[in-house]
């Protein structure tokens, strides 16, 4: 029997004399059974019609962008040979510059080259050379974040008012305008103010009110309290309490009879606005209303 | 430069008859190969979608092939092989026995004859069902594949051989 005879047999191929020693050998019987029957198999329904209209229909929401694209085809060339020289240098001259900020009402997380995080609070920006990190750990801070810093060299944080330094740890720092804050997590990080250094090992805090350090309170919790929707204070003149309400709820205040160096202990919360306000006027024994869009904080006695 | 005569692809009519003509093939084929119909179908309308996109680069005379080689490309190792189910047509059931005995035994090999058809390998029972159900000539069936009519019968040598071997359980 010459090569693939059942395909030959198949295909009406064989030779005659190879046919009918096919048909006389044992097998013959089942073979034919088999193709009887594959034969009277069908396929699934397959409507063609239906396919095609259903592709038409695809097709003609293809054409049309096509369409539309074709005469300006040689000016979106041009276009973006433009764009690619704009961003190329946009990207040589800024990308290893990093510039990130949030708004009233906005956190934002960010990854630092070396996998470090850093969570910022609203109204904060921070600022970093990407293509000098391995050299140089910095970061401008203006604002409130929260840094988990990778392991590796000195990292810091200059602000305004201090610098802080660490080498791998968890920690929060707040630059205001008059408020400096950090708080330690997780490690030992090293606060510069005014040309002194503090060491400041994880939960403890450091605090300075208007060039002046203040004594701080223990922080109860592993991670700094905005991280949870809420803002905490223990001692903080009310100035500062209301300067956070305004940025976490992105509402003007305005204050009327009202002492702002009073001391102020308590949260309020980044998302309800009202609760916020119950939180801060009630222990403070101040009152507070709508004016359009802004808040008005006004005192016990005035009319 | 191009020819007027043999059309072009774009030609709405050109490609009507290329989807009439080749549509239900590229659907058994590969449902055949990994007994998904929704695949099939899909296969079918991403192969014509392409050839619309490339219609002013694709000569009339290798559409077909084209659209086979989209089809083809599609399911590339992404997708595995379910079970195909082919349905029998009445004609097999006409028969002039209606012994109970000859019926169960033929349900029997029926069931057997599934069995086997989805062990074989994809291509082996692709190039088999094209060839009985689809009446598609081996020449056509080594175009679609792009390999030689000799490979194409080794595989339906290889396919009843196979077949037979696992009815029989020899």
């Amino acid at each position: 029997m010459q090569e693939n005879y059942l395909a030959k047999w198949l295909n009406g191929d064989l030779r005659d004399a190879e046919l009918a020693e096919f048909k006389n050998s044992d097998e013959y019987a089942s073979y034919k059974r088999i193709v009887d029957a594959t034969d009277s198999m069908q396929a699934p329904e397959f409507n063609a019609d239906r396919a095609y209209q259903a592709l038409k229909n695809r097709r003609e929401l293809q054409d049309n962008k096509v369409v539309k694209l074709r005469p300006f085809r040689k000016f979106l060339r041009v276009a973006a040979a433009a764009a690619v020289l704009v961003m190329g240098s946009y990207i040589y001259l800024n990308l290893s510059n990093e510039t990130i900020s949030t708004s009233y009402a906005e956190n934002k997380e960010i990854t630092l080259p070396d996998q470090s995080k850093v969570v910022l609070n609203a109204d904060s920006e921070i600022y970093y050379s990407a293509s000098n990190w391995d050299k140089k750990r910095n970061v401008d801070l203006k604002g409130e974040a929260f840094f988990k810093v990778a392991k590796g060299k000195r990292f810091t944080v200059a602000t305004d008012a201090g610098n802080v330094i660490v080498l791998g740890t968890q920690f929060n720092v707040e630059s205001r305008k008059g408020f400096f804050e950090v708080t330690c997590f997780e490690g030992l990080v090293s606060v510069s103010f005014n040309n002194k250094d503090t060491q400041l090992p994880a939960g403890s805090s450091f605090i300075a009110i208007n060039g002046e350090i203040v004594e701080a309170a223990v922080p109860g919790t592993s991670v700094p309290s905005w991280m949870n929707n809420e803002s905490s204070f223990k001692s903080v003149p009310l100035k500062y309490v209301l300067d956070e309400f305004e940025r976490q709820h992105d509402i003007a205040v305005k204050t009327q009879n009202i002492n702002l160096k009073q001391l102020f202990t308590g949260t309020f919360s980044n998302t309800d606005t009202d609760l916020a306000l119950k939180s801060i006027s009630v222990p403070s024994q101040i009152k507070f209303k709508f004016e359009s869009d802004k808040v008005l904080f006004y005192g016990e006695n005035t009319p | 430069m191009k020819s007027k005569d043999t059309g072009n692809v774009c030609d709405e009519q050109v490609f009507d008859t290329l989807f009439k003509a080749n549509s239900k093939t590229i659907f058994n084929y590969i449902y055949y190969k990994f007994g998904n119909e929704e695949k099939a179908y899909d296969a079918v309308q991403e192969a014509f979608l392409k050839l619309w996109e490339n219609c002013a680069k694709v000569p009339p005379a290798k559409a077909k092939s084209y659209v086979y080689t989209v089809a083809n490309n599609l399911y590339l190792n992404v997708i595995k092989a379910e079970k195909v189910r082919l349905k029998y047509a009445d004609k097999s059931l006409k028969t002039t026995q209606e012994d109970p005995e000859f019926l169960m035994e033929e349900s029997e090999f029926k069931q057997k004859l599934d069995k086997a058809l989805n062990a074989l390998p994809e291509n082996q029972r692709l190039t088999f069902l094209l060839h009985r159900i689809d009446g598609k000539k081996y020449a056509e069936i080594a175009e679609m594949e792009g390999i030689s009519v000799k490979a194409i019968e080794k595989r339906m040598h290889l396919a009843l051989k196979s077949l037979r071997e696992k009815i029989e359980g020899i």
